[in-house]
């Protein structure tokens, strides 16, 4: 499979007064098309810092971090957000829906930014939602849906600009465990029927192990361990 | 990001915050409301000042002498003016004298001359013609002056005391002032009015053939005519030389007649004095110019042609130079609300940006660009201050209004004719809401460019 992703000795530092976090302290990482990688890590492990470098939210203090053959670390503030808004989707713990729009609306706002037309963000916004199994909940706030409900939006809103590439951070953090299983169902069938790449961040190592082709466990920055999963 | 969805999207963002965003539209509604106000007083003042003035005949006239090296006609016209600027005057005159011949041709010719230069509405000369006046027994000599048919509700004749103005330029009519009437009839002036008047002149005996015989009795190739004229009104003011469109004496009689006294008078003159004939049957011409503002222009050429030519322009220059200081004076007072209510502008957008912090960063985190956020609150300021405006706009032209209203029943208690205080052209709408606009964009570059910087990764982790 073609390659990704690729991050050489990858570092990010901040500064908390007079100390230095470190951390991301020098990460080098494949990724292939058609994998789900789970980074799996404490809190504090640094797993979180990587997916938001990779997703364009932040930048490296130092090294490389190519998607597409491009490093993100020469990239301006403007194709960051193209980055953002082209080639990765982005689901979080806290679903990250903005509570004044409906779900429908919070999906087409996403196409908004990328300029599609508004006839076709309706059409395109109602398929997404009918694809997570929300068909006839278009028209709610956020807080008129559940919490799987809400995680199926954001789902829908970080498919909706056709990404290769979806990144999940604690996706499940908020749910219980029986909609936390439709929820994970949902990404693998993403990411199986669909050929979507899935870069999940979690701290649960039984959801990785059950979930992903890969768990690349960081610590303190680094990686401390990598397993493939076996499968039939 | 299409500019129209960027539009919607701000608009739909101020409608999610209604009370505020009412709250800050109406704040700068005042704002704009008191400065379209006060510069809508100032417009009104000044229209109202011009449209007077202007109906007055004193700035849109310019008397027209022959040409001197100093400016004798004027010292007589404008006698009592010699003081300040008196000589600056003249050099002026002097200067363009230099350039042309001297010209003192005041007649038919030179009429149509000047009524053909541009901006010039109408030119006819200033006559007064020597008559003696009889009412019963009594009798005065007077100068009567002749008025245009034009001259109907301008200057001195806008208000006629009692009666009426001239029927024609031919019509046997004429108008007294208050004072000569009084001469005339002390108890009771106005009951003058359709009484008669008999004007006597003099004019050549149509039978003697010219010249005179020297040594010749001077009588007898002169006649007396006297003919009746009706008295239609009277004037109460006598004005000063330049007051109302003809110089205003005790007598006015139309300009036609006028003019046939004075060429009979002239013809005599020149039967006994034939030395004397010159190119200028008229003293001084009046020249009327289609607007004030064309008043300089024209008095130039007339100057480049060799006359002397005298306006009170400067006068109307300076009163609008009065009031470009009084529209800025009026325009700073507006303006201090104005600027109160972009300070409330940018509060709220700041408030706006504190309280959708996360929001900022969703938009950004699904690819939201810096560009995106900040026409996105951009458009929300411009969008208030476009409300503003509008309502300013209504809000300003309801008070003004109704302080016209209440400014003019008072004006008329003490007399005063009413009239519109303030005065609302388009361009000061279109102005006033383009003016908020801007301001309501400035308020909010700061906040907007606050919310393009925010760090993705901080906003969304802000609660």
């Amino acid at each position: 499979m073609p390659t990704l992703l690729e991050t050489r000795d990858l570092k990010k530092h901040y500064q908390m007064g007079a100390s230095t976090v470190r951390a991301l302290d020098g990460v080098s990482l494949t990724v292939e098309e058609g994998q789900f990688v789970a980074l799996l890590g404490t809190s504090g492990s640094g797993k979180s810092t990587l997916l938001n470098l990779i997703a364009g939210l932040d930048r490296p203090t130092e090294g490389s971090l190519r998607i597409f053959e491009r490093d993100l670390a020469q990239m301006s503030s403007e194709e960051l957000s193209r980055h953002r808004r082209q080639n990765v989707g982005i689901i979080f713990q806290s679903f990250n829906l903005v509570s004044t729009m409906t779900a429908r609306e919070n999906i087409t706002l996403a196409m908004m930014f990328a300029g599609v037309p508004r006839a076709d963000r309706d059409a395109a916004a109602g398929g997404l939602l009918e694809a997570v199994g929300l068909g006839g909940r278009q028209d709610h706030r956020p807080r008129e849906l559940s919490g799987g409900e809400q995680q199926r939006v954001a789902i829908a809103r970080a498919l909706s600009n056709k990404p290769h590439l979806l990144l999940a951070d604690e996706p499940t953090g908020n749910l219980d465990s029986h909609t936390s299983r439709d929820i994970l169902a949902i990404l693998k069938n993403l990411n199986e029927r669909d050929g979507k790449t899935i870069i999940m961040v979690t701290h649960d190592a039984s959801l990785a192990e059950s979930y992903a082709d890969r768990t690349i466990t960081l610590l303190d920055g680094v990686i401390i361990g990598e397993r493939t999963a076996t499968r039939a | 990001m299409t500019f129209r969805d960027t539009v919607s999207l701000a608009l739909r963002n101020l409608g999610e915050a209604k009370l505020r965003t009412s709250l800050t539209t109406l704040g700068v509604s005042i704002g704009i409301a008191s400065l379209a106000g006060m510069v809508s007083l100032g417009v009104g003042l000044q229209d109202q000042f011009v449209e007077r003035f202007t109906k007055s005949g004193l700035f849109d006239t310019i008397t027209v002498t022959p040409g001197q090296d100093v400016p004798g006609g004027l010292a007589t016209l404008a006698r009592g003016r010699r003081g300040f600027g008196a000589n600056r005057r003249s050099q002026r005159a002097t200067a363009s004298a230099d350039a042309t011949p001297l010209r003192s041709d005041l007649n038919d010719k030179t009429i149509d001359e000047l009524a053909a230069l541009e901006g010039v509405k109408e030119v006819y000369p200033n006559v007064r013609a020597p008559v003696e006046a009889k009412y019963g027994s009594d009798t005065e000599g007077v100068l009567a002056a002749g008025v245009p048919m034009t001259a109907k509700d301008t200057g001195a004749f806008q208000s006629i005391a009692s009666g009426r103005f001239f029927s024609s330029d031919d019509a046997a009519e004429c108008l007294v002032s208050l004072d000569m009437a009084k001469r005339i009839d002390d108890a009771n002036p106005h009951g003058l009015v359709g009484k008669e008047l008999i004007l006597i002149h003099a004019a050549p005996n149509a039978s003697s053939p010219p010249p005179p015989l020297a040594g010749g009795p001077l009588a007898a190739n002169a006649s007396r005519v006297e003919e009746p004229y009706r008295i239609v009104g009277i004037i109460e003011r006598e004005t000063g030389p330049f007051g109302g469109t003809a110089a205003v004496s005790g007598l006015m009689i139309p300009l036609g007649r006028a003019k046939a006294i004075a060429a009979a008078t002239r013809a005599l003159q020149q039967t006994f004095v034939p030395e004397r004939v010159t190119e200028r049957p008229y003293t001084a011409l009046i020249v009327k110019v289609t607007h004030p503002q064309v008043v300089q222009d024209v008095e130039d050429q007339i100057k480049k042609k060799g006359f002397t030519a005298f306006s009170l322009n400067d006068a109307l220059q300076g009163a609008k130079r009065g009031f470009i200081i009084l529209d800025i004076v009026l325009s700073l007072i507006g303006s201090i609300a104005l600027a109160v209510s972009s300070l409330g502008i940018m509060n709220t957008m700041v408030m706006s940006i504190l309280e959708r912090t996360r929001e900022i960063g969703i938009m950004k985190a699904i690819g939201g660009s810096d560009g995106d956020i900040r026409r996105i609150f951009l458009i929300e300021a411009s969008a208030i201050g476009f409300f503003g405006g509008v309502t300013g706009v209504l809000l300003g032209w309801i008070v003004g209004r109704i302080i016209n209203f209440g400014a003019n029943v008072y004006i008329q208690n003490q007399g005063g004719t009413p009239g519109n205080l303030f005065s609302l052209p388009f361009w000061l709408i279109g102005g006033a809401i383009g003016f908020s606009i801007a301001i309501s964009l400035i308020a909010g570059s700061y906040p907007a460019a606050r919310a393009a910087r925010l760090d993705p990764i901080r906003a969304l982790r802000h609660d």
